[in-house]
């Protein structure tokens, strides 16, 4: 079930004058892929994140799913929106019921689905994120610590077992362990089959989880590819206000010093390689 | 969907008008709202809309704009025409509808009501149009000011009144952002009956309240941490200065006074 961005363009309109937050973007999201979508501060990655499950109507071109206009005349948008998940930033913000479990069954009530189905799926989707059902599900949302609460309205999400899942800024504001749990959490649903389309600014989450890079610029799609071909490309980046990750910029002064390095730099593999190249190096010596 | 209302809309441009005291502004609006009331004939409504035509090129208001402020009153327009214009009795009748007269008393009263609200509307936005509403406070503080004798908190009024101005776009954009975020949850806004809608707007209300206490705690916070403690003793950074053109302003209101009453004293 791709979903086809064809020259999606999208205008803001205030007042008299119009902004253009999206111009002409090509851009196909396959099946089981974990893009990440960079950018800078109003560069029109959340603005294209709302594109994806028609909270957002195009001013010009079209969005497919399964080869659908999902904005055309009849198209049923509510029933599109159960198979795109939308995570916005600081989704803790849209807490709202009594308890923990009537939140998260927030979503699957709206579609209609049978208690015993929803309570299934409460279940199955706490689980995923890591909340023990029997302590939380009575719990009110409000008094949780904030890395609960996301996890909550994460599985809010969840609980309506979208094929895509799109995430914007999902480790803003969390601390270090809560984020790396959360970026746990999005790497198994990927790994479960879940297409995962994640906006971020943290260039080391996109180097751990993205296999595909889409970066945008004023509204413009100006580079994609795997993650590891963009990231080489340090001085682009650069000059659009953007950093590269780390491990990046660690293997490509290691690079410089006289190592061969070559093939993805996230830290893991990174790490393997420069174990590799040394013992090599050190054999060498001997 | 949020983004359409507007209050206290500030159209920002750098005119003789916008550029006018505060004070004076809104001493300025009062009277020409007393102005309105008091114009006795069809016919003096004249002067007042050439002061409103000199006003509005004065403020480099587009015509547009001060039509526009028009279109949520067009309801109340056309009812008030309509009652005026049937339920008035009077002497010399115009038209026969069956059993309805319409009156030309009744058809001249119909026509001041109706001006009276138009030369209402459109003069007093004037005010919030061509003064942001941080200066309108801060007029309305000094012009309150006096009363401080009888322990009106002036300052606190103002105060209040500027951090709720402040926040209504913010407010706006947040319900704005919840909407959506519960609508990608399959939340329905707008179907079903008037029961239905309402309870479809708790999903939005508690995290919007939530929201704004939070932000209301923070403010607090990061005022107190800039030591505000009140009006007390608080000096400002750009003072308000009342100078001729402020006087030459309220002189030409003056005179508008004086075009619309004359007729009546002299005959």
């Amino acid at each position: 079930m791709p979903i086809v961005l064809e020259q999606l363009s999208h205008l803001y309109r205030s007042g008299p004058s119009t902004t253009t937050a999206l111009e002409d973007i090509n851009l196909t999201i396959e099946d089981g892929e974990l893009l990440a979508l960079i950018g800078h501060t109003g560069s029109g990655k959340s603005t294209l994140a709302q594109h994806l499950n028609g909270l957002l109507q195009p001013s010009a071109g079209r969005v497919l799913l399964d080869g659908q206009d999902i904005n055309q005349q009849g198209a049923h948008r509510r029933a599109l929106r159960f198979q795109v998940g939308l995570v916005f930033q600081y989704p803790e913000h849209q807490l709202f019921e009594e308890t923990v479990y009537k939140d998260i069954a927030f979503g699957p009530k709206n579609m209609g689905l049978e208690a015993e189905e929803m309570d299934r799926r409460v279940r199955s989707a706490m689980e995923l994120v890591g909340l023990p059902f029997d302590e939380m599900q009575g719990r009110s949302p409000f008094e949780l610590s904030g890395g609960q609460m996301r996890r909550v309205a994460l599985a809010g999400v969840l609980a309506m077992q979208p094929r895509v899942l799109v995430l914007d800024e999902p480790t803003a504001g969390l601390d270090p362990s809560a984020r790396d749990y959360l970026l746990g959490d999005i790497q198994r649903l990927n790994d479960q089959g879940t297409t995962v389309v994640l906006i971020s600014h943290a260039m080391d989450e996109v180097a751990r989880l993205a296999t595909r890079v889409a970066v945008l610029e004023r509204g413009r799609l100006v580079m994609e590819g795997p993650t590891t071909d963009i990231f080489t490309q340090q001085e682009r980046l650069n000059a659009m206000g953007l950093d590269i990750p780390e491990s990046y910029k660690l293997a490509r002064r290691l690079n410089e010093a006289g190592l061969d390095l070559h093939g993805h730099y996230a830290m893991d593999e990174l790490a393997d390689q420069i174990a590799q190249a040394i013992k090599g190096g050190g054999g060498d010596a001997a | 969907m949020l983004r359409d209302i507007t209050l206290g809309q500030y159209y920002p441009v750098d005119s003789v008008v916008h550029r006018l005291d505060p004070r004076a502004k809104i001493v300025l609006a009062f009277m020409y709202i007393i102005a309105v009331f008091m114009v006795p004939s069809l016919w003096l409504y004249l002067p007042v809309l050439a002061y409103l035509v000199l006003a509005t090129w004065l403020s480099k208001l587009p015509a547009r704009m001060m039509l526009r402020s028009l279109r949520p009153m067009r309801i109340i327009l056309i009812i008030t025409f309509i009652l005026n214009l049937f339920f008035a009795s009077g002497t010399t009748p115009l038209l026969r509808l069956g059993r309805v007269t319409i009156w030309q008393e009744g058809l001249m009263n119909a026509l001041v009501f109706t001006f009276r609200l138009v030369f209402l509307v459109t003069g007093s936005s004037i005010l919030t149009l061509t003064t942001s509403p941080v200066t309108l406070t801060d007029g309305l503080e000094r012009l309150a000011s006096p009363l401080k004798v009888i322990k009106f908190p002036a300052h606190e009024m103002a105060m209040m009144m500027t951090i709720a101005l402040r926040f209504i776009p913010t407010l706006v954009e947040e319900a704005d952002k919840i909407m959506k975020a519960q609508t990608a949850r399959g939340a329905d806004f707008e179907s079903g009956n008037l029961m239905a809608r309402a309870r479809a707007m708790i999903p939005l209300l508690v995290p919007l309240f939530i929201s704004a206490f939070r932000r209301a705690g923070d403010l607090a916070m990061a005022m107190e941490a800039r030591c505000y403690r009140g009006g007390e003793g608080r000096t400002r950074l750009n003072k308000l200065q009342f100078r001729t053109r402020d006087l030459l302003a309220l002189l030409t209101m003056l005179a508008l006074y004086l075009v619309i009453l004359l007729p009546g004293w002299l005959w």
